[in-house]
C-alpha cells in the first residue's frame, strides 16, 4: 500500500504543470465571471442569459455541435464497421486515411471546404455542369456548410473509438445470431449496435466537445455573420475588451464540456456494467 | 465415395454434403467432400486442428460459403440459403452468449428473431431453461455464469428454436475433465430424447466415441473413415485413423514373404505375421491394440525389454523399449506390481488382430 502511494508521487510533476499552466488560469477566469468591480455577483450571467442575441448564439452553438455529432456518427459508424472487418493493406489504408488528415492543420482543412462551397466553387461547378442546378447555390456562410465541414474535420474522433470497440467484439456473436435466425438488420440492432454503444458514446462525447468549442472552422466557413460561443468569446476579449463577458461565456462553455464528459462517462460505465 | 463408408444403404440421407470444396487464399482446405448423416443421428467430425472439420461445420451452418458442391437438407438444396434461413443452430466453442443480455434474454433471442408472438416466448424460454436445469438463473447476466452453466445456456438457446439440425463446435473443450464427462452424458441423452440430428466437431477421440453414433475421422480436408466408434477402433482403415483413435503398438516393417492371405513382416523386434495382400518388399506399418496383446507367447510373439510399467488402476500399461518411431504398448487388466523397468517380457497376440498399412512414401 505504501509503495503504491510513493509511486503516486511520480504524477506530481505532471499535476503541478497542469495546475499552474491550466487549472489556475481557468480558475481565475471563472472568478472573473463572478466579479463586478471586485464584488461577487451573478450579474454577468443574468445579463448573458437575458440577452436575446447571446441566447441565439448559445442555441446555435449547441445545435451545430449536436448536428455535427449526428452527421459524424452517421458517416463514422459504417466506416468503423468496414474498418473492423478489414485486414492487411486495407486496414492500413483506412487507418492512414483516418490519422493522416489530423496532421493537416485545421485552418487548411477549413479553407479547403470554403473552396469547395464557394459560389463559384468546385461543388457548384460540378452541380451546374451536370445540369442539376442552373444557378450556383449559396453554400458557404450557411450552417449546413459549417456542419458538413466540422463533421469532416472531427470524423476521426468518432471513427476511432467505435472502430476500437467493434474490433474487440467477438465475431462469433453476429454468427451465433445468424444461426438463431436473425436477419442482418435484426443482428445489427440487437447485437452489433448495443455492444458498440460504449464506443458510440465516447465518439459522440469527443466530437460534441470539439464542435461546441470550435473556433477556426466557423470563422472560415460561416464568418462573422453567424456567431458561435467561442467566436463570441474571442470577440469579447479581442475587440470588445469586455473581459467579464468573455470570462462568462468561457465558463458556460466549460460547464457544457464538463457535463458532456461526466454524462458520457456515466453512460459508458452503465453500458459497460451491463456487458 | 470414402465419405459414405459405414452407411447402410437403406439409411436415407437427411443431411447430404455432395462434392464440397473450399479454398482460403489459394490454399485448398477441402475438395470433393462427401458426407451423409441420417435423421436423428449423432455424428462427430474428429481430427487434428487444421484438418478442415470446423470449415465443414461452418459450411453446413452457412457461416462460410462453399466454393464447389452442394448441401442438401431433407432433400432440399440449401447451398445458397443464408445462415439465418437454414434453421440450423450452432453451439460455439466459446458459447458466444450475448454479453449484454441476461440468461433468459439470450435464450429468447432466436424466438424474437423469428417474430414468435411475445406471449409464447416466456413459456418456451422457461421450458428450455428447465431442460438444461438453468431456470433459477434466468435473470442473471451471462458473465456471472461458470463455464458449465454458460454451455447449458448455449444449448438451451440453440434448442429453443427447434432447429432441423444442431451443430456443436468443440462444445466441451472449455470445461474441466470431470464436468466435461458429466455434460457429455447429459447432452447426449437430451439430444436422444428429442430425436435431434447433431454434428459435433472435436479433436478429442474419447469425446467423439462417447457422444456419437458414428465418427468421421478427418485428415487434411479428407474423411479418412466414417464408421461407428467400435468399427473405427477395431478396424481403422489407415494408420492415421489407428493412431488418432485410441492407442496402439506400432512398428515399421517390410513384407519379406507372402503365403496365401498371410504375410510375413520383418520388424526391428522380429518377424510378425499378418493378414493382407501387400507384395514382398512393401514398406508397412504394423499395429496392434494394446489390450489385445498379452504378456505371454501367442501366434505373434516378440521379446520386449520393459521401459516402464504404469499402474493406471483398472489396468496396467507396459511400455517396451523401442526405436523412437516405433511404439511397444501392452495393457493388462488389474494392478501388476511384479513387472518392473528393465525386465524382459513377451508380447503375444493373434494374427487376425494385426493391422497392416502400407507406409507412406
Amino acid at each position: 500500500m505504501r509503495r503504491l502511494e510513493h509511486i503516486g508521487l511520480l504524477a506530481l510533476p505532471g499535476l503541478t504543470f497542469l495546475a499552474v499552466i491550466f487549472a489556475l488560469p481557468l480558475f481565475m477566469l471563472l472568478l472573473k465571471s463572478f466579479q463586478i468591480d471586485g464584488q461577487f455577483s451573478l450579474e454577468e450571467y443574468r445579463l448573458f442569459f437575458t440577452d436575446e442575441y447571446n441566447m441565439s448564439v448559445l442555441w446555435r452553438t449547441l445545435r451545430v455541435a449536436a448536428l455535427t455529432t449526428i452527421v459524424a456518427l452517421l458517416i463514422a459508424y459504417p466506416t468503423a464497421i468496414a474498418m473492423s472487418r478489414a485486414n492487411g493493406i486495407w486496414l492500413s489504408i483506412f487507418l492512414v486515411a483516418m490519422v493522416l488528415p489530423m496532421s493537416v492543420g485545421v485552418v487548411v482543412k477549413a479553407f479547403a471546404w470554403s473552396i469547395i462551397f464557394r459560389t463559384r466553387g468546385v461543388l457548384n461547378d460540378i452541380l451546374m455542369s451536370l445540369g442539376i442546378v442552373d444557378t450556383p447555390i449559396r453554400m458557404l456562410f450557411t450552417e449546413t456548410a459549417l456542419i458538413i465541414g466540422a463533421a469532416n474535420v472531427f470524423l476521426p474522433f468518432m471513427v476511432l473509438p467505435i472502430y476500437a470497440v467493434l474490433r474487440q467484439m467477438d465475431t462469433r456473436l453476429p454468427e451465433a445470431a445468424a444461426s438463431l435466425g436473425a436477419t442482418p438488420v435484426f443482428r445489427f440492432f440487437n447485437v452489433t449496435l448495443p455492444l458498440s454503444l460504449p464506443g458510440v458514446v465516447a465518439g459522440c462525447a469527443f466530437v460534441f466537445s470539439l464542435a461546441v468549442s470550435m473556433y477556426v472552422i466557423p470563422s472560415l466557413i460561416v464568418g462573422e455573420r453567424q456567431q458561435t460561443l467561442s467566436m463570441l468569446t474571442a470577440r469579447s476579449f479581442l475587440y470588445l475588451r469586455n473581459e467579464a463577458l468573455g470570462a462568462t461565456i468561457s465558463s458556460i462553455l466549460l460547464i457544457i464540456a464538463i457535463s458532456v464528459v461526466l454524462g458520457s462517462s456515466w453512460l459508458a460505465n452503465r453500458l459497460g456494467a451491463r456487458s | 465415395m470414402q465419405g459414405s463408408a459405414g452407411t447402410e444403404p437403406d439409411k436415407r440421407a437427411y443431411l447430404d454434403v455432395v462434392g464440397v470444396g473450399k479454398a482460403f487464399k489459394g490454399t485448398t482446405v477441402m475438395s470433393d467432400m462427401d458426407f451423409r448423416v441420417a435423421r436423428g443421428e449423432l455424428v462427430s467430425l474428429l481430427g487434428p486442428s487444421g484438418c478442415g472439420k470446423t470449415t465443414l461445420l461452418r459450411i453446413i451452418a452457412g457461416l462460410t460459403s462453399a466454393d464447389a458442391g452442394d448441401i442438401l437438407l431433407d432433400g432440399r438444396a440449401i447451398t445458397r440459403v443464408p445462415a439465418h434461413r437454414r434453421n440450423i443452430s450452432v453451439v460455439f466453442q466459446s458459447y458466444a452468449l450475448f454479453p449484454h443480455l441476461t440468461v433468459a434474454e439470450n435464450v429468447a433471442f432466436g424466438l424474437r428473431a423469428r417474430s414468435v408472438p411475445k406471449g409464447d416466448i416466456a413459456p418456451k424460454v422457461s421450458e428450455a431453461l428447465q431442460l438444461v436445469r438453468m431456470r433459477d438463473f434466468a435473470d442473471r447476466p451471462v458473465a456471472a455464469l461458470s463455464g458449465g452453466q454458460q454451455q447449458r445456456v448455449a444449448v438451451a438457446r440453440a434448442l429453443v428454436v427447434d432447429p432441423v439440425l444442431l451443430l456443436l463446435d468443440e462444445p466441451f473443450s472449455a470445461l474441466d475433465r470431470k464436468l466435461r464427462e458429466t455434460m457429455q452424458v447429459e447432452l447426449k441423452s437430451l439430444l436422444r430424447d428429442r430425436g435431434m440430428t447433431a454434428i459435433f466437431v472435436t479433436h478429442d477421440q474419447e469425446e467423439a466415441m462417447g457422444v456419437s453414433d458414428r465418427i468421421a475421422v478427418m485428415n487434411s480436408g479428407q474423411i479418412e473413415q466414417f464408421a461407428t466408434p467400435s468399427e473405427l477402433y477395431a478396424r481403422p482403415r489407415s494408420s492415421f485413423v489407428m493412431d488418432f483413435v485410441g492407442l496402439s503398438t506400432r512398428m515399421r516393417g517390410r513384407v519379406s514373404k507372402t503365403d496365401g492371405p498371410v504375410m510375413q513382416i520383418d520388424t526391428a523386434n522380429g518377424m510378425v505375421l499378418a493378414q493382407g495382400d501387400y507384395g514382398v518388399g512393401t514398406e508397412v506399418t504394423v499395429g496392434v491394440r494394446p489390450e489385445l496383446i498379452t504378456p505371454v507367447a501367442g501366434e505373434n510373439t516378440i521379446k520386449v525389454t520393459l521401459a516402464d510399467a504404469m499402474v493406471l488402476g483398472a489396468k496396467t500399461q507396459l511400455h517396451g523399449a523401442s526405436h523412437p518411431e516405433d511404439r511397444l504398448l501392452c495393457e493388462v487388466p488389474g494392478i501388476q506390481t511384479n513387472l518392473t523397468r528393465g525386465q524382459d517380457v513377451t508380447f503375444g497376440w493373434s494374427v487376425k488382430d494385426t493391422l497392416v498399412y502400407e507406409a507412406p512414401r
